[in-house]
């Protein structure tokens, strides 16, 4: 705590209690996902997948604080290729880590194609910029038929399989998520706290005076791009692999958007608000199931409400994973 | 030959026309608030369902639509969807007045989908058959043929333009928006109501919008919740094209913008010997809107963001 | 090492803003640049910083040209400067604020930083041992962990010295570091910018408080129009007659404009209150 006593942060037993909570329910949905049902699985599956892309965009948005409307691209990215060197459609059928790799790179170099001529543009223009982008893929993705299928997409996936096991029923793709979260999660957080994300902070508050102490603001905004292409088109090929289908469907302007309203639901620039933030989007409309639609008009208004009254979010930037750690070790 | 030259034309004047009209409501709350409206398309989208549903009423009411019931449905729908802008702006937006560049924006995407989602679970997602405003009567004009639709279109985006145009440049409302757009805190420091001000711009800026979407409707013969997405972002890049923030540039980029999609979706099988269709007509726009932002953000008739705004300001 | 601007010219469009100025900075002294508001003071730094395109002539530092330059490259160049309106990164913390500064340094080793956890852990503590340091100096480590925003105004002032000092610079370009400080704070600012005084430093401040002009810097640059009016010492710029005309004033300007107050309040009826 800082000696000038401007403390925002609750009673340390209070704030001691809560991370004690958030931990006990993690780790209880973590436990007990393997011992439901199949249907449930592939919720918490969904879930996992959607924390693993808000943790990719959040680098953009939260940490640089850029606004990227079209973060799916990198996702159909990953996903088309999978379903390319893994079907029928070209007859190739690669092994799932090496196609994972090929995703991610090919992800990494999409993200520094888009950014080298998005990056010099100001925060509105970025924004409208990476939306028409992301459209420009996916109208191009429905309509080169004959390389990826067009509307009706690419069916009949291979299995994925991992080190000779085979992943294919939602509790084995559950495992290869919860594991592939976790490390990029921890990469990522370690990416944040490193003198790149101290660089990415600065560039968020005040791009110039960033320059102004040496900061070479371009690459460090290509780096966040990269980054988080790179892992948007690992969750892509997840997911391709998961439903062994893909279609332009998945990829729409409007999935873009519920990334963006997920980050800043949950709050930006906090992973643990990403997992927030996927919980409302993924859980509130298998609570509300018969209010399917009503679910995007709800997270509309709240995405207004919370920009007003708490724009950073549900959950406070500072209560990061080291607040949960420290609050359970009592440090 | 002509007769084509003279169709396609036609249709990039109208087209134009629509885009123009919704390109002003971009660029006019660019200029007051310095954001990009994410919800300005569905203005357009409101402004169609709207007067369908004024003529919904009226058939109930009194049976037939006249030429009188159209007028009042369409003013109406404006005037209504009008009103409505400047609630959401109170709403949504008001309050964020002294947050980050980033704030407005994002709560406009959330006021896009809540409407587009609103609108689907009112009136049903599938698309819908919409009346003509005009008398469909075609006309033989050297070859081409033009249709009252268009004619009607033109001169109704015509007037509403040049009565916008008069609004900004000569009336006592128009001064107090352009000096709110030059400088807010210079405006409130010399006593401007500037709330009036910004609720001007959000009255007449969706109004333009729902004009726009009763033509486009009345054109194309359908509305669907999700119309605004697509003609919206089109319509932005020809506020973008044209110098965001500047009025006549919205116009000028908007038929510029019409005039290169008609003619590119014409050209390009030609010269992409099939490859390319029309689908891509949408990615043209897309690509273009890159390439403006790329090569002169400032648009054609838009000032360039100067060195000493860059030092005394942080940048966003 | 010296900082040159040679012929230096900025233009818009018709407007001169600083009009063929020609002067060197050498290190170990502190030197002050004063002049009327619009007389280019500011503007000098900006183009030295890389903030402002220069139209004409050149700056260079130890023979190396700057102009030209973007502004991370100037700045890794060794210069380092202030804002007139406090730039500091608000919401992150005072010791970040200064922790951030070793970017152009150690970027390259993020990846051993971020998957090599013992790595990382001796860089972090490194990088807030030099932070600490520096805020010591400043008398800031108190506010260490706090908001950068959170500091009163005056601590603000002050970290944003501190930050360009955590730049490792050669040169520290200071724009107004007294505005809006009272009596108290500008005092504690003269002094602290005289320990800076260093021979492998070079020290330019922009200000309008005389005061400390006049005590602090031993070398001092008068701008009038975009022009350099004069140089010279603290006891020369004050002696000079062209400095006096245009933006010390004289004695006698003092009891012009105080005989015109007297004949005002006349005028309006206003009794002088005299104060016992």
């Amino acid at each position: 705590m800082s000696a000038v006593g401007i403390s925002q942060s609750p009673k340390p037993q209070a704030s001691r209690l809560v991370a004690l909570l958030v931990l006990a329910a993690i780790a209880a949905l973590v436990a007990a996902t393997p011992f439901l049902p199949n249907y449930h699985i592939r919720v918490v599956n969904s879930l996992l997948i959607y924390i693993l892309l808000g943790i990719g965009l959040n680098i953009v948005i939260g940490y640089t604080g850029l606004l990227d409307l079209g973060f799916v691209a990198f996702y159909a990215v990953g996903a088309y290729t999978y379903a390319l060197l893994a079907s029928p459609q070209l007859d190739l059928h690669l092994p799932f880590l090496l196609i994972v790799g090929i995703a991610a790179v090919l992800g990494m170099i999409t993200g520094i194609l888009l950014g080298i001529p998005v990056l010099k543009l100001r925060g509105d223009y970025l924004a409208i910029v990476t939306l028409g982008f992301g459209e420009i893929i996916r109208i191009v993705v429905n309509n080169v038929d004959w390389l990826t299928g067009g509307p009706k997409g690419i069916a009949r996936l291979d299995k994925a399989s991992v080190l000779g096991v085979e992943i294919a029923r939602p509790v084995e793709i559950y495992w290869l998520l919860l594991v592939t979260v976790f490390l990029v999660g921890l990469f990522v957080w370690r990416l944040e706290r490193s003198i790149l994300g101290k660089a990415w902070a600065a560039i968020r508050e005040d791009q110039d005076a960033a320059r102004g102490i040496g900061i070479n603001t371009t690459n460090a905004k290509l780096a966040a791009f990269a980054t988080s292409a790179t892992i948007g088109a690992i969750a892509g090929t997840i997911f391709a692999a998961s439903q062994r289908f893909v279609s332009p469907e998945s990829f729409t302007l409007q999935e873009s958007v519920l990334i963006v309203l997920m980050i800043v639901i949950g709050g930006i620039g906090n992973i643990l608000g990403i997992v927030a933030g996927a919980a409302i989007l993924i859980l509130l409309p298998e609570m509300l199931r018969e209010f399917a639609e009503w679910r995007i008009l709800f997270l509309g208004i709240l995405m207004v409400v919370l920009i007003i009254v708490r724009p950073a979010g549900i959950v406070p930037r500072s209560f990061g994973p080291e607040k949960l750690i420290r609050g359970l070790f009592g440090k | 030959m002509l007769g084509t030259l003279i169709q396609q034309t036609v249709n990039a004047l109208t087209i134009g026309s629509i885009y123009a009209l919704i390109a002003l409501g971009y660029t006019m709350v660019y200029g007051v608030l310095r954001m990009i409206n994410f919800a300005h398309g569905e203005m357009f989208m409101l402004g169609a369902y709207a007067a369908f549903l004024a003529l919904t009423l009226f058939v109930g009411e009194i049976g037939a639509i006249g030429a009188l019931g159209l007028t009042i449905a369409f003013f109406g729908a404006v005037v209504a969807v009008g009103f409505f802008g400047v609630g959401i702006e109170r709403l949504a937006y008001k309050p964020l007045r002294n947050s980050t560049r980033l704030a407005p924006m994002l709560s406009s995407l959330g006021v896009s989908l809540t409407l587009v989602t609103g609108i689907q679970i009112l009136a049903g997602p599938q698309p819908v058959a919409f009346p003509s405003f005009f008398p469909t009567t075609r006309y033989d004009f050297m070859g081409g043929t033009v249709t009252s639709v268009q004619i009607g279109i033109l001169i109704a985006a015509f007037v509403l333009m040049f009565a916008l145009y008069t609004l900004v440049n000569r009336s006592r409302m128009g001064i107090i928006v352009r000096a709110v757009s030059e400088s807010r805190p210079t405006a409130q420091l010399l006593g401007i109501n500037v709330n009036l001000a910004i609720s001007a711009v959000f009255f007449a800026g969706p109004l333009l919008g729902a004009a726009g979407g009763i033509l486009y409707a009345s054109y194309y013969g359908i509305m669907s919740p999700s119309m605004g997405a697509v003609i919206g972002l089109k319509a932005f890049t020809a506020a973008i094209l044209g110098g965001i923030g500047s009025i006549p540039g919205a116009m000028l980029g908007a038929y510029i913008l019409a005039f290169v999609e008609v003619g590119g979706t014409a050209l390009l099988p030609l010269i992409t010997n099939g490859v390319l269709g029309t689908e891509y007509r949408d990615v043209l726009s897309f690509v273009i809107l890159i390439l403006v932002l790329l090569v002169k953000p400032a648009g054609i008739l838009g000032e360039p963001v100067s060195e000493e705004s860059m030092v005394y300001k942080r940048e966003f | 090492m010296t900082l040159v601007f040679s012929n230096l010219r900025k233009q818009y469009g018709a407007n001169v803003a600083i009009n063929d100025v020609s002067t060197e900075f050498a290190p170990g002294l502190i030197h002050g640049v004063i002049g009327p508001n619009g007389a280019g003071k500011s503007t000098l730094i900006n183009m030295t910083a890389g903030s402002y395109t220069v139209s004409a002539g050149s700056i260079s530092l130890d023979g190396r040209r700057l102009d030209g330059m973007k502004k991370h490259q100037i700045a890794n160049s060794g210069i380092a400067r202030t804002y007139q309106n406090i730039r500091l990164f608000d919401q992150m913390t005072v010791l970040e604020n200064l922790e951030v500064c070793s970017y152009p340094t150690e970027v390259r080793n993020t990846w051993r930083e971020v998957l090599w956890p013992p790595y990382g852990r001796v860089r972090a503590e490194a990088r807030r041992e030099s932070g600490m340091e520096i805020l010591r100096f400043f008398g800031l480590e108190g506010y260490a962990d706090a908001e950068a925003g959170s500091l009163p105004y005056g601590r603000q002032r002050m970290l944003e010295i501190a930050r360009a000092l955590a730049m490792n610079a050669r040169v520290l370009l200071l724009d107004e570091p007294a505005a809006g400080l009272n009596h108290h704070e500008t005092a504690e600012l003269t002094a602290k910018l005289a320990e800076l005084r260093s021979p492998d430093r070079i020290m330019l401040v922009v200000e309008h408080d005389m005061d400390l002009v006049m005590t602090l810097c031993d070398r001092i640059v008068v701008m009038h129009h975009g022009k350099l009016l004069f140089q010279g010492t603290p006891a020369e710029v004050q002696a000079s007659s062209d400095v006096q005309l245009a933006y010390l004033g004289t004695v006698n300007d003092i009891d012009d404009i105080r005989a015109a107050a007297q004949d005002r309040r006349a005028q309006l009826g206003i009794r002088a209150r005299r104060r016992s």
